[in-house]
């Protein structure tokens, strides 16, 4: 085999060419790549356009009527605060756009008017009961269970308190101290965890979404580029010109070639779309500055580390070849296109199982360090997922990766060996089921 | 120099596609390879080619197993046609030339030139799926010999092609045999066999039947031809069919084709003929045509394909419970 050894590499170049290019000039190629570009550089600039379409809105108008109840507390100012605020105590950014605009009016029935023929969304009219509390009576469309007059209930709570604190004699500042909230820290239990790192709510939320968009990335790229090479396969045999290449190629070589000229047009269309997208979302402070014309700083998702990036860079291009390289031994055991998505559902079923679990575990519905995440982290098939799902979450280290890494490199040769035997007996065979018993004799036969 | 084929055999399930075919073709050599369909050509050209691996026997090139020579050693125009169909014709040339490690340069240079000498030199800017049947073979051919194979081994070169082309593709033959190619063919137009080839082989479901060069194969026959025409006899006389190993094949217009087995002396025809006063105005001993070999030997004639699913049984017909390759895998 030493003079095939020299014309290995010569060929799977020549091989992933004619693939590489050939799908390249592709219009479908062509037309996605463009879409995703946009696509990808519309999501990381979301918060700016939703900032720039919200821009001189002035939010729902909500009307309150005073009416001769007196209150302690300016209710219409009090009511935005309380209603603007994103959490309770904190006040709103200023350069936001305000979700809801309160207005004081008149009288009850030209408010409900406004609600009706739509220019108000809410009124809230107060009054006083019998032991002098203030009581309150809201007119909406939305039912009591929607989110503004959930919120407006609450905010009439925190005013009706404020009244009464007032009539008991307490001070705005002495109020105001009342309501601050105590210091709150968080330790975790066992001083060596290693999600020690995540003490903020905020950094878990962003290691979270990390994982979360890693994994999609991942799953997406494996079954739309390993679909690829499965077509890709079907193609050459539904064409019959195989049987051409096969007399100048070996199996290895086609199928080497085929998937590192498919991957290599994954990965340069995976890049087209992303640095636009980095981009953009580096440039975020400049854009948004320049579209408002005042500066503003938008937050990177915290927990992104270039450690992470490149475990997921290693994990894609193996994920990749391990799927990409069966994908492609199955489907030369079918004789039509149609039939590829059938023989390849196996595999595809493996890959969502392990982007299913990356996604519960992330989430927590499965508990990260539980023996069923732990043990899938290390199987070839969802290490790439689990794996970068518990090294964003923290609680793998660089051993752990690096195993995860050592087995799943050493199942693509295992996973091309078998591929080729599939490919060897299956590419010659038409119109035929593949059977387990073909399976086991086409591993069999050298 | 020479390709050796040494006891092959080949099981595809229940079918024995190769049971134990040796033959020697010598380089240089212009090689038909004869049989019916499912006798195993395509899996014994399969097998040379490294395509299919034998259960058993070897095949070597100057001594080396087929499964060590380079692959630039062959050139292969398989049965079942096939190119890109939405790659254009110079661009799949160049890609099939870069397998054997031929230049790109080079390769669009050489293909140009064939695409020339097989007149479609317009075509190189389509796309194959544009091409006409015959001219996608065409190109198809310029794929298998473009990186100067030393053997080219084509399944039906001439099938579907008009005369025109068919004498394009002689002309080529010729080129390359001069070259020092070694041809290997197979076909059902036994008139390709006489004209062009030095030697052959007959297969039948799998096994060897007869081999060599021509004249030996025509030679080693039971039977020779005698053509004979007698004046004013169309229709064979009486007399005639009473001679033992004598019986007619082909009444013709002017004479009759006779096929006489070697036991009989073919001057005992033209004695008993003259002896009942025919005026004979032919009478010529001949070797019987591959043709007439083939149907000797196989028992039906190499292009009746519609008699072969029930003729060959088990070779031709796929099983219900096959389980490994189908009729793709047999010829």
């Amino acid at each position: 085999m030493s003079n095939r050894g020299a014309s290995n590499l010569t060929n799977i170049v020549a091989v992933a060419r004619r693939e590489f290019m050939f799908r390249a000039r592709t219009r479908t190629y062509r037309y996605t790549t463009v879409l995703l570009m946009i696509l990808g550089v519309g999501l990381a600039l979301s918060p700016v356009i939703i900032r720039f379409i919200d821009r001189g809105g002035t939010g729902d108008r909500i009307e309150v009527v005073v009416g001769s109840s007196e209150p302690g507390v300016d209710v219409p100012a009090a009511l935005g605060l309380l209603l603007n605020a994103s959490f309770p105590g904190t006040t709103p950014a200023p350069d936001s756009s305000p979700d809801y605009r309160v207005v004081a009016t008149g009288t009850t029935d030209e408010a409900r008017a406004h609600v009706v023929e739509g220019s108000s969304v809410a009124v809230l009219a107060l009054d006083r009961t019998a032991s002098g509390d203030l009581s309150f009576t809201l007119y909406s469309k939305d039912p009591i269970i929607s989110r503004t007059s959930q919120l407006i209930q609450q905010a009439a709570s925190s005013i009706a308190i404020q009244d009464r604190l007032g009539r008991a004699g307490l001070s705005p500042p002495e109020q105001a101290s009342l309501f601050t909230p105590p210091a709150f820290a968080y330790v975790p239990a066992d001083l060596n965890s290693k999600q020690s790192g995540l003490d903020s709510a905020d950094a878990f939320i962003g290691s979270f979404a990390i994982s979360f968009v890693l994994a999609i990335v991942l799953f997406m790229a494996i079954i739309l580029y390993g679909q690829w090479v499965a077509f890709s396969v079907a193609e050459e045999k539904n064409s019959r010109v195989m049987e051409i290449v096969l007399a100048a190629a070996t199996p290895f070589q086609l199928l080497s070639g085929k998937v590192v000229g498919v991957g290599g047009l994954a990965l340069v269309q995976y890049i087209l779309v992303l640095v636009p997208a980095a981009a953009a979302i580096l440039l975020q402070d400049r854009i948004a500055s320049l579209v408002f014309g005042e500066a503003t700083t938008v937050d990177l998702p915290k927990g992104l580390s270039l450690g992470l990036l490149g475990v997921f860079g290693v994990m894609f291009v193996l994920g990749f070849a391990l799927y990409a390289v069966l994908y492609a031994g199955a489907a030369s055991l079918v004789s039509r296109q149609e039939d590829v998505n059938q023989i390849v559902a196996p595999l595809t079923i493996v890959s969502v199982a392990g982007y299913m679990v990356a996604t519960y575990a992330g989430t927590g519905l499965i508990p990260i360090d539980s023996p069923l995440v732990v043990v899938m982290s290390y199987i070839p098939f969802f290490s790439p997922y689990l794996m970068l799902t518990r090294l964003s979450l923290n609680t793998a280290g660089p051993p752990e990766v690096l195993l995860a890494i050592g087995i799943l490199a050493a199942s693509v040769p295992l996973a091309l060996w078998v591929a080729a035997r599939l490919y060897r007996s299956g590419v010659l065979m038409y119109g035929q089921r593949p059977t387990p018993r073909t399976l086991w004799r086409a591993l069999r036969t050298n | 120099m020479s390709l050796v084929l040494d006891n092959l055999s080949k099981r595809f399930g229940s079918v024995q596609a190769l049971d134990g075919i040796s033959f020697t073709v010598e380089r240089g050599q212009v090689f038909g390879f004869l049989g019916a369909n499912g006798a195993g050509k395509t899996t014994t050209m399969r097998i040379i080619l490294d395509i299919l691996r034998p259960d058993g026997g070897s095949a070597t090139w100057d001594g080396v197993p087929t499964t060590d020579v380079p692959r630039r050693t062959w050139g292969y125009l398989p049965e079942e046609r096939g190119l890109y169909p939405r790659l254009e014709v110079l661009e799949q040339l160049v890609f099939f030339a870069s397998l054997y490690a031929i230049p790109r340069r080079e390769a669009a240079a050489r293909a140009r030139e064939w695409l020339a000498r097989f007149r479609i030199p317009e075509y190189e800017g389509r796309r194959a799926e544009e091409l006409s049947k015959g001219n996608q073979q065409k190109v198809q051919l310029i794929a298998a010999i473009l990186h100067q194979p030393d053997v080219l081994i084509m399944d039906e070169p001439f099938a579907g092609l008009d005369p025109v082309n068919v004498s394009l593709l002689k002309e080529a033959f010729e080129t390359m045999r001069r070259g020092g190619t070694t041809l290997i063919f197979s076909t059902h137009q036994m008139e390709m066999v006489e004209e062009l080839c030095e030697a052959v082989v007959l297969i039948d479901r799998g096994r060897l039947v007869v081999g060599g060069p021509i004249r030996d194969v025509k030679r080693a026959s039971g039977k020779r031809v005698v053509r004979l025409g007698i004046e004013g006899e169309t229709e064979p006389p009486a007399w005639l069919t009473e001679i033992p190993g004598v019986s007619v094949i082909r009444p013709g217009q002017d004479y009759l084709e006779l096929d006489v087995s070697r036991d009989v002396d073919a001057q005992d025809i033209l004695t008993a003929a003259l002896s009942r006063g025919a005026r004979v105005t032919q009478f010529q001993i001949a070797e019987p045509s591959i043709e007439q070999i083939f149907i000797e030997r196989v028992g039906r004639p190499p292009s009746d394909d519609h008699h072969l699913a029930t003729a060959s049984g088990t070779a031709g017909v796929e099983p219900a419970s096959a389980d490994t390759h189908s009729s793709g895998g047999r010829s």
